[in-house]
């Protein structure tokens, strides 16, 4: 019996010198095309585990939190009192901020406007596959980004703080007509200052990648330090002060 | 009877089988069955790639946003049952809310303090999506629908702010929708077709609870549904894609 060889042999004899492998041809691309050996599991069960542990997670933290801080509620609306001041939700401030220092018509259209349109075009502005599916790119696209955060921060901290001192809207009122001191004064000084990091990683050779992270760098951490200041910085009059000295017992956080 | 016994009898029977087409996932075959044949579960892969499942990579942010969404929705859905949209009730019911309703200022605590964290997180999980470079072939269209559902957020979140009909709703609405008229030509009109009159009165409180209620969730509901589909399709997580 054991002289015998196996039934599969009998069908399909297989040549002593070649190697045999399972194969099948297929159309198109699948995720897993030109990947090598595939370190995949199955989503069953753990990614539903997780995606339980995620909700029981955040359930949990939203609970406590909602047990420790009561949603505001004021007075009843009365479009006859103006409240002081009168702030927009935390997420739009920043536009409200950006009120503040320039026209209107830039501030609250053209400048969210071209950031909605810059996030749309995105990936046709930046199609590079090279460094897909990794945090910043690279060591040096790492650099890119706290570089330009740091930057950033400072400039529209300055920005902030000199046009507070030293209002365009006030020293020009005389001399200069709104759309230049409130729109192309304004908006040619923030051009410059998304521009010039663009500009130093263009002269350094950076990738199309790197000017990116850079640009998106700028208006993301822009956002927040028009944020924080409109939400923790403005106090009574929308006029500026330290969050711990604000007049009249006004809290920011109470509006939130 | 044994434990066991009972067990197979019950995954045998015609009812059981009629819901579940599939056997125990115990096996690689049961395993995509469990995820292909399930309308929920049909959204994600059957297969994920180590690396996707990597905490440090994605932080979970998208999938968390999707469930203070399912959080939402939960808390909202229990608010509607006392709150009404009129200048009149509006304001008192919140008051009942807090004051008559079993857990009513808990349950509005809840879903405020989840729009605050779901705006955060859909920003958060933005900015994650770009640094990781995920946003680029294949998966441009999936980014577009991203950044719509980032703006659809903005705008539940806008106005579920003023149905309160405090003095922080209807400022901070007043102060928003100002905003929106600075817009040349189309700008007073279209604060206009929002407040449905000139100023923030009944008109506007109505319309921003049918959108807040309506018609914003059902299209973030669909365009969320879209999203995690249209991950799948697009090969998993960027992740994936690394060279």
């Amino acid at each position: 019996m054991a002289t015998h060889a196996p039934v599969s042999d009998e069908i399909f004899p297989k040549h002593s010198t070649k190697t045999y492998a399972l194969a099948e041809l297929v159309r198109g691309e699948s995720a897993q095309v030109g990947k090598g050996p595939e370190d995949t599991v199955f989503a069953f069960p753990i990614v539903l585990l997780w995606e339980g542990v995620l909700l029981l997670g955040a359930t949990l933290a939203i609970f406590l939190f909602s047990l420790l801080k009561q949603a505001p509620l004021e007075e009843i609306a009365n479009p006859f009192v103006t409240t002081d001041p009168a702030k927009a939700p935390w997420y739009f401030i920043g536009l409200q901020e950006l009120l503040e220092h320039m026209h209107p018509l830039l501030a609250g259209v053209i400048i969210p406007g071209v950031l909605v349109v810059f996030l749309i075009l995105l990936p046709y502005l930046d199609h590079a596959r090279a460094d897909v599916g990794v945090w910043f790119g690279s060591a040096r696209g790492k650099r890119v980004v706290t570089g330009t955060a740091v930057y950033t921060a400072l400039m529209m901290i300055a920005y902030i703080v000199l046009d507070n001192a030293f209002s365009l809207r006030e020293l020009l009122r005389d001399t200069a007509p709104q759309w230049i001191a409130q729109g192309v004064l304004p908006g040619g000084i923030l051009a410059l200052i998304v521009a010039l990091p663009a500009l130093v990683l263009r002269l350094q050779n950076a990738t199309r990648r790197e000017v990116m992270l850079a640009l998106f760098t700028v208006m993301f951490v822009s956002a927040i330090v028009f944020t924080v200041s409109g939400f923790l910085f403005r106090g009574p009059g929308f006029k500026l002060y330290v969050p711990w000295q604000m007049p009249g017992g006004y809290n920011p956080w109470d509006g939130l | 009877m044994t434990r066991s016994s009972l067990a197979a009898q019950v995954t045998a029977s015609r009812m059981w089988r009629s819901f579940f087409r599939h056997g125990m996932p115990d096996n690689p075959f049961d395993r995509s069955l469990a995820m292909t044949s399930n309308i929920f579960f049909h959204l994600h892969s059957v297969k994920v790639s180590r690396s996707s499942l990597r905490w440090s990579y994605s932080f979970g942010l998208g999938i968390l946003s999707a469930i203070l969404f399912g959080a939402l929705v939960w808390t909202g859905i229990l608010l509607m049952f006392y709150y009404v949209p009129s200048i009149e009730r509006a304001y008192p019911t919140m008051k009942e809310l807090q004051l008559v309703v079993p857990l009513g200022q808990f349950t509005r605590n809840m879903h405020r303090w989840s729009a605050h964290a779901m705006v955060l997180l859909v920003i958060l999980h933005m900015a994650r999506v770009f640094y990781t470079g995920a946003y680029k072939s294949p998966r441009e269209f999936n980014w577009i629908i991203g950044v719509v559902l980032l703006l659809l957020t903005l705008g539940a979140s806008f106005t579920g702010y003023l149905l309160p009909w405090d003095q922080l709703a209807y400022w901070a609405i007043t102060v928003g929708t100002n905003i929106a008229s600075y817009a040349p030509l189309a700008g007073p009109t279209m604060r206009e077709m929002l407040l449905g009159g000139s100023e923030v009165g009944q008109s506007a409180l109505l319309r921003f609870y049918t959108l807040h209620i309506a018609v914003l969730p059902m299209l973030i509901a669909l365009l969320v549904a879209l999203h995690i589909w249209r991950v799948r399709k697009d090969g998993g997580l960027a992740v994936n894609d690394r060279e």
